[in-house]
């Protein structure tokens, strides 16, 4: 299996608390992987695991084959880039001097900082300094920084968080790109339709446990009932059985022209996770 | 361990951008240079004299600088960034203390040219110096590894600022006071006795036990400040 990360019951303890606990997943080469969950659900501790922020307390992390301690390596960390809610950038310095700092400890040519800007749409403000942009703009900066080296692995936790409706299809299709060039993304958050847009797969994290794991259609398939409902003119709904056992009861009211509107009863991501742990995802 | 001149030289700069455009920090080095025109003025024509602002510049300068400008990487969440980048542990604190070592150069140069000091052995005190200032260095790497903000880098570098630059005048009192002989070992202590032997006939052991003191001084010091930026920054 060409696994990027395979992590196997992985434990973490802070100070006598059990922030994680037997989280196990894989991720291929090449997927997007949503990670979900509500803040303090252990999202983050995750991500500092796998890019040897913190060290484990139990359990197997392995990074292309390579145990995530080894991510400390100056070679490794060129292997991933990362996105947080922490920004660190320089506020003094303006946005290119930033990604020029980046550029050169990655060892980039000059034109990497412009492809970075042109991506996240900054290049026009490339002169502001941080201290000058809204936290949205920052976000995109960070986000120009995380890829910039064109990473085989990136890490984005919650990315769009800050950003208006415009830059988050931006850089929704910048992701895409940046996919389909072969880059693995595992991202974590807690919009249930950025999952849905953005993921192949999902895990839902609650309390440090993985609840359930699987594409959003497979998940949706497996909680969700297999029931349409179908609006009348006289304004009853009537919830009918996807199955020839109610197809002649749709077949009447079509042909008596009772129909408003038909729709399946899908639940959302949002749903699934309510369903699962019996609390929300805010 | 991984050292590239690119990545240190990258740090460097953006050390240079960030501490021009921080003048909180940048004016701090003018203060010893004041107080060595101060002195001028008011007549010192002794080695104690002499290096009360050359040992000041080292406090102020080189300690607290290093210290203020690593407090404001942790504070800022820039030092994580920079940790999560190729840069390794040596290219960072390399390149962070490059900086601080280029501004003390001037500011000692500067405070010595000041005070009206002409040492009579140049070259041998500039290697003390140079010494020093790489104790010095270390020290405001360990304080800034300790503070969590800049506002607590002022605090925490306070003590040291009294204990290195003043160290030397408590000798004054050690006959009343026993203990204060200790100070006689400090590196600013160091400094002035092989500045004072300097301008009489000295033997090589008048040279040695110094920089041997301040050598020593400077590796535990950096020592203790790799131990602790290893586990301060890592969760």
């Amino acid at each position: 299996m060409n696994a990027v990360i395979d992590v196997q019951h992985l434990k973490k303890i802070f100070n006598n608390e059990t922030a994680l606990q037997d989280v196990s997943f894989t991720i291929k080469k090449g997927e997007i992987f949503g990670f979900l969950g509500p803040s303090g659900s252990g999202k983050t501790t995750t991500i500092k695991i796998l890019t040897a922020q913190t060290d484990k307390s139990a359990g197997n992390v392995l990074l292309f084959g390579q145990h995530a301690s080894e991510m400390k390596k100056s070679q490794n960390r060129k292997r991933f880039g990362i996105l947080t809610d922490n920004s660190g950038l320089y506020t003094r310095l303006s946005i290119e001097e930033n990604l020029i700092l980046y550029s050169n400890l990655y060892q980039l040519s000059q034109s990497a900082v412009k492809e970075a800007l042109d991506f996240v749409n900054l290049y026009a403000e490339r002169k502001k300094k941080i201290s000058q942009l809204s936290k949205g703009m920052i976000q995109r900066v960070t986000l120009a920084r995380a890829i910039m080296h064109k990473p085989e692995l990136l890490f984005l936790d919650e990315p769009t968080s800050a950003l208006d409706p415009v830059n988050t299809q931006h850089i929704y299709n910048g992701l895409r790109k940046l996919n389909a060039m072969g880059t693995t993304i595992f991202l974590t958050t807690h919009d249930m339709s950025e999952a849905e847009i953005l993921c192949d797969r999902v895990a839902f994290l609650h309390k440090g446990k993985i609840r359930a794991i699987g594409t959003p259609k497979d998940l949706k398939k497996e909680f969700g009932s297999d029931t349409i409902t179908v609006e009348l003119k006289n304004g009853e709904q009537e919830i009918i059985e996807n199955g020839s056992q109610d197809a002649e009861k749709l077949f009447q009211w079509m042909q008596s022209d009772q129909v408003t509107r038909i729709y399946t009863n899908e639940p959302t991501l949002g749903d699934i996770f309510m369903q699962i742990t019996g609390s929300d995802l805010v | 361990m991984n050292i590239s001149m690119t990545r240190i030289q990258a740090i460097l700069m953006k050390d240079y951008k960030e501490f021009s455009r921080n003048y909180a920090v940048s004016t701090m080095v003018l203060l010893p240079l004041i107080m060595a025109f101060l002195y001028n003025r008011l007549g010192a024509n002794t080695i104690s004299m002499y290096f009360l602002p050359i040992n000041m510049t080292f406090s102020i300068v080189t300690t607290y600088v290093q210290c203020s400008l690593i407090a404001e990487e942790k504070e800022k969440n820039t030092l994580r960034s920079l940790m999560l980048s190729p840069a390794s542990l040596g290219d960072i604190l390399i390149g962070k203390s490059l900086f601080v070592l280029i501004v003390t150069i001037v500011s000692v140069t500067m405070a010595i040219f000041l005070v009206g000091y002409e040492p009579a052995n140049l070259f041998i005190l500039a290697i003390a110096l140079l010494l020093s200032a790489v104790f010095y260095i270390a020290l405001g790497t360990i304080c800034g590894l300790f503070a969590k903000s800049i506002m607590e880098a002022s605090i925490i570098v306070l003590p040291v600022m009294v204990i290195f630059s003043f160290g030397p005048l408590a000798l004054a009192l050690s006959s009343a006071y026993p203990i204060l002989k200790l100070a006689e070992w400090l590196p600013s202590s160091q400094l002035l006795l092989l500045a004072e032997a300097l301008e009489g006939k000295y033997s090589m052991a008048d040279v040695l036990i110094p920089m041997i003191t301040i050598i020593v001084w400077s590796l535990l010091s950096w020592i203790f400040a790799a131990i602790i930026y290893k586990k301060r920054m890592v969760d």
